[in-house]
């Protein structure tokens, strides 16, 4: 009887410890603070819901760098979102899985944390509904949500990483999108000289900086304005129009008119990394994009009142457009793009 | 004995009849909706651009056309009883409760509702698109109906919406043979479904109530219900008579001196989509029946 008492308790210690081996470790994951650089617009509502957290960015930084997300395991987020670009690239149209080329130009990935909207016509308004996307996109990544998880969880390191992120190795389309989301929400740049420079750190602008800085306040800065340098409205600037019909700017979403080939303004941060420039990288660098204000845009009903205003043009001197470069050089955060 | 027997023959009877007629009356039954796609009352034959066989229609404004795809999505089917009351059908699954027409594939034109309480009925409402708040590419909710939707013969995905196409036409029209492309879907952003919380974009979704010819039946028989799906509406709908237009203007997709009617052959944003989608499935107020009737209920 003794002897039946000292098996059965064995065998429950055994039986516990199984257990423990099985049951989740304790849950200790904390959030990271957002370091909200001074003079930012305010965060965007939906980041309070799922705010960043150790494990969280750990893991979506790991996602964002995955290659399976792709129906050949060829292309991931960094394929077109790379560090060195401000997490844009330097296509003229975004490349895809097999070469393929997509509508537009793969737009940077930073501050996205103060961005009321995203992508080029604003369809995302939650960064987390953005990821399936590019997943399904025929000439982005081709492939579907269900057959990601399907490779990713055969790695252990990835169930390791899901149980320190959400307490359990369950690998959910949900958990996928926030913590990819956690992670960009982290890519914030605010490390510029420009920055420096506002923050009276014993930096400061060279005269043509400084004379360009005057005349983007006075040409440019009706619509790059703000720290992020976009007033994140959207506007026909009369660009070079991207022939596709699936393309239609802001207005293939609204559906309204007055939104035809209407774009979000794009911040400047950075925009020495990103080029080309425009909607389907209509321009190879910033001095095309200035010569091309100053000879005067495609007139169309809804061109920006600014442009109409001053004959469909913004005229610049030659010498105002080096300055202007110059003081968008500024605006590179040197940190940020890991150079 | 046979005195008490005779006693109680009515009642064994009557048990008898009784348990024969439960029987023969099933609590429920199948009713099959069978899609009858055409141009006025002639079924259409899908054909390419210089197909001789393709069914050819002409539009109010004389234009003609003929397609080489025709699809779209039904989902949120409701069946209205005679004594009044709504049947759902399984109207937020859209594994069970959805599908894709699709004029290619005859086995689509028929899509079989099982299991509907016996009764008599005289409406049917359904969807002509998905609603918002299911319209989310939810693989992990919905594998069947996503991947019928996504097959690469069906492609019924809107990718970038992350929702569904809700019609996908593909066609030619002019004497010329000119492309014709018509996609709808929605872009709209909102929580639940809740048009209160809509904070942009446009809803495709078009809820249809058609009334029947004659009541359908269920119950010993399975009705068989053809809904006609008249695609001469496209253009000459009762909300707009359309002409196809291409624009000349590359940065405006659209003609400069282009009339209110002139509506862009290659629709593939929600920018003119409207027009289309009202013509097809309502405008959601004075119309709610769009190009749909039901023709014939075979009990």
């Amino acid at each position: 009887m003794k002897r039946l008492l000292f098996i059965v308790s064995i065998l429950l210690f055994l039986s516990c410890t199984g257990e423990d081996t099985l049951a989740p470790v304790p849950h200790d994951n904390p959030e990271i603070a957002l370091r909200i650089p001074d003079s930012f617009p305010p965060l965007n509502s939906f980041v309070d819901r799922n705010r960043p957290t150790k494990y969280g960015v750990e893991l979506g930084e790991k996602l964002f760098h995955e290659k399976k997300f792709s129906g050949n395991n060829t292309i991931s987020c960094a394929s077109c979102h790379r560090q060195s670009n401000a997490f844009a690239d330097n296509e003229v149209r975004a490349k895809g899985i097999y070469g393929r080329v997509g509508l537009r130009n793969t737009p940077p990935i930073q501050n996205m944390a103060f961005m009321k909207f995203y992508n080029w016509d604003g369809n995302i308004l939650q960064l987390e509904k953005q990821p399936l996307v590019p997943i399904i996109t025929h000439e982005e990544m081709n492939s579907s949500i269900l057959e990601v998880i399907g490779k990713i969880k055969t790695e252990q390191e990835y169930l390791v990483l899901f149980r320190k992120a959400f307490g359990d190795e369950e690998i959910t389309p949900d958990r996928i999108y926030r913590s990819l989301a956690q992670y960009q929400y982290t890519l914030i740049s605010a490390n510029s000289k420009y920055d420096k420079v506002k923050r009276k750190e014993g930096t400061a602008f060279s005269e043509s900086e400084a004379r360009g800085y005057r005349a983007f306040k006075a040409k440019c800065a009706g619509c790059h304005n703000t720290a992020l340098f976009t007033d994140q409205s959207f506007r026909n600037v009369g660009f070079p129009a991207n022939p596709s019909s699936e393309e239609a700017g802001r207005a293939r979403v609204t559906g309204l008119r007055e939104d035809l080939m209407r774009f979000r303004v794009p911040s400047l941060r950075n925009a020495e990394y990103t080029a080309p420039y425009g909607s389907f990288g209509q321009f190879p660098t910033l001095k095309a994009v200035l010569d091309y204000f100053d000879e005067g845009v495609v007139y169309a009903d809804n061109l920006d009142p600014i442009l109409k205003e001053n004959g469909n043009r913004i005229p610049m001197s030659e010498q105002e457009k080096l300055d202007i470069i110059d003081f968008i050089r500024t605006l590179s955060d040197e940190a940020f793009v890991g150079r | 004995m046979k005195t008490r027997l005779i006693y109680f023959l009515p009642s064994i009877v009557s048990l008898i009849l009784a348990s024969c007629g439960k029987d023969n009356d099933p609590v429920a039954n199948n009713i099959t909706l069978h899609f009858n796609n055409t141009f006025k009352n002639t079924t259409i034959v899908l054909g390419g651009a210089a197909s001789a066989t393709a069914t050819v229609n002409t539009s109010a404004k004389g234009q003609i056309h003929h397609f080489s795809e025709l699809k779209y999505v039904i989902s949120n089917i409701r069946l209205v009883k005679v004594e009044g009351g709504e049947i759902p059908y399984n109207i937020n699954d859209l594994d069970k409760g959805a599908t894709v027409v699709n004029q290619s594939k005859p086995q689509t034109l028929d899509y079989v509702l099982s299991n509907i309480p016996a009764g008599e009925y005289k409406q049917i409402k359904f969807g002509l698109g998905v609603r918002a708040d299911l319209n989310t590419l939810d693989q992990v909710r919905f594998p069947i109906f996503y991947t019928e939707a996504g097959a690469n013969d069906t492609k019924m995905m809107w990718e970038w919406g992350a929702g569904y196409r809700f019609t996908k036409i593909e066609g030619f029209y002019d004497v010329d043979h000119k492309q014709m492309s018509i996609h709808t879907g929605s872009t709209v952003v909102g929580t639940n479904g809740d048009p209160d919380s809509y904070t942009q974009g446009v809803d495709a979704y078009r809820d249809i109530t058609l009334s029947f010819p004659s009541h359908a039946v269920v119950g010993k028989n399975s009705p068989r219900i053809t809904i006609n799906a008249d695609f001469d509406k496209l253009l000459s709908g009762k909300s707009h008579t359309l002409s196809l237009k291409s624009g000349n203007d590359p940065n405006q997709h659209e003609d400069p001196n282009a009339t209110y009617n002139d509506a862009t052959p290659n629709t593939h944003t929600a920018v003119q989509m409207l027009r289309f989608v009202d013509n097809l499935g309502g405008n959601g107020s004075s119309d709610i029946s769009g190009m749909f009737s039901v023709t014939d209920v075979e009990n």
